[in-house]
């Protein structure tokens, strides 16, 4: 059998055949792992806001604050915020997920805050930052630490003071962006919520 | 049968992507830091490796020649989504480990390339005997690889959360073999040992070897 000659009519439909298998089996593949994927993320989003704030029980999502955190983050995206309570059921602080632009691609992380709007800890769940290099923001011992007690409700005067990995600036500074970013959330929305939730 | 044997051997030995070809280096380099990574990283590449070979091989009368590359690019694209989102799904610690080099498998030369020198010109069978036996080949290259880095490195060998070996708690690894120039004095050796082997064979197997990439003679 010879092979397709090179004509236009040829070319285009061998391309656009492909092509459509290609998203069809894709499409498929998507539908299947979607549901177990969606879970492992979930799941993977309850242990960061359980690194970041160890007392923590129960992490209720928090959907009718969103708009008003995302208007409070500017540039930084913003896609959750949780309330987070203790064992006990009195409110223990907040974990804002956000995903500041790094290197290649959003940074996926989780950023908790106390009752008082001090950071406790921030984790990241995901990022596609270049190996070796960028993914030192996760694996850097103590880097992450330095952020833990910034103060939320004046975060820019924290975010003064900030030590970025060498080799991985944009990372490090991506991940300050995610915190300034939950502080500010803090100062503009949750502060407010936290009063509330105390009347109540 | 004979024919299919031979091809598939080649990629095992002979015609190794890794040890002789030299190509996707930098992913094995990367994930052999463990042999769990290490063995996903392999099984994947099969599946990717044997699949595409199929595909190409059996479509590739449809395809001109001046549209193949896109033509193979989406169709090794495809299976690599595939993998990655397999991996994902199921095993979520080691796509954790393995991160961007799932997506990378893309872009590694070995797999373009065997479709390229080899699935775009042979019939469907032999494709799949090459693409079993590159992928094997690598899966054996990357997992001894990462056996010497993990068991002396750092003295002992997790898979999927079980203990499989462990050393003396006195010994002192050297952090170096989990590092990067230990990928690379390491990979030497293993590149040392094939090139052994396979002078050693080189006369029996001359009649099966005569159609691409190295001469025995000129070294």
């Amino acid at each position: 059998m010879r092979r397709a000659e090179s004509t236009p009519l040829n070319m285009v439909t061998a391309v656009l055949v492909t092509c459509a298998v290609a998203a069809t089996s894709l499409t498929l593949t998507y539908e299947v792992t979607r549901d177990r994927i969606l879970a492992q993320e979930r799941a993977a989003e309850e242990r960061a806001l359980r690194t970041v704030l160890p007392a923590g029980d129960e992490f209720e999502l928090v959907p009718d604050v969103l708009e008003d955190a995302r208007e409070a983050a500017g540039d930084t995206t913003v896609d959750a915020v949780y309330r987070v309570r203790g064992a006990d059921g009195a409110l223990i602080g907040w974990g804002v997920r956000s995903a500041p632009r790094g290197y290649a691609g959003p940074i996926q992380l989780v950023v908790g805050l106390d009752r008082g709007g001090k950071v406790s800890g921030v984790s990241i769940i995901a990022m596609r930052e270049t190996p070796g290099l960028g993914t030192k923001i996760a694996t850097e011992e103590g880097w992450i630490d330095q952020f833990a007690g910034w103060d939320g409700s004046d975060i820019t005067a924290a975010a003064r003071e900030f030590d970025a990995i060498a080799g991985a600036t944009k990372s490090s500074v991506a991940v300050r962006e995610g915190v300034v970013a939950a502080g500010r959330v803090y100062a503009d929305v949750l502060a407010a919520e936290t009063g509330e939730v105390d009347e109540s | 049968m004979r024919e299919w044997v031979a091809v598939y051997k080649r990629g095992l030995a002979l015609d190794n992507p890794l040890t002789v070809l030299m190509i996707g280096l930098c992913a094995v380099l990367a994930v052999s830091t463990k042999v769990e990574g290490a063995f996903f990283m392999g099984l994947a590449v099969i599946f990717v490796l044997g699949m595409s070979s199929v595909i190409v091989s059996s479509i590739r009368h449809l395809v001109p020649e001046k549209v193949r590359i896109p033509v193979f690019i989406v169709i090794i694209a495809s299976f690599v989504t595939i993998v990655d989102l397999t991996m994902k799904a199921f095993l979520p610690d080691v796509y954790d480990f393995l991160g961007v080099w799932i997506p990378l498998i893309v872009v590694n030369c070995m797999i373009l390339g065997r479709a390229e020198a080899f699935s775009y010109h042979k019939p469907v069978r032999l494709a799949i005997a090459d693409g079993l036996g590159m992928g094997t080949g690598f899966t054996i290259v990357i997992v001894g690889l990462a056996f010497i880095r993990e068991l002396f490195g750092s003295g002992e060998i997790v898979f999927l959360g079980a203990r499989l070996l462990s050393l003396p708690a006195g010994y002192p690894a050297p952090g170096i073999l989990v590092l990067f120039p230990g990928a690379f004095i390491v990979f030497g050796f293993i590149v040392a040992l094939t090139g052994w082997y396979n002078r050693r064979t080189a006369g029996r197997t001359v009649e099966t070897s005569a159609h691409c990439t190295i001469e025995e003679g000129g070294r």
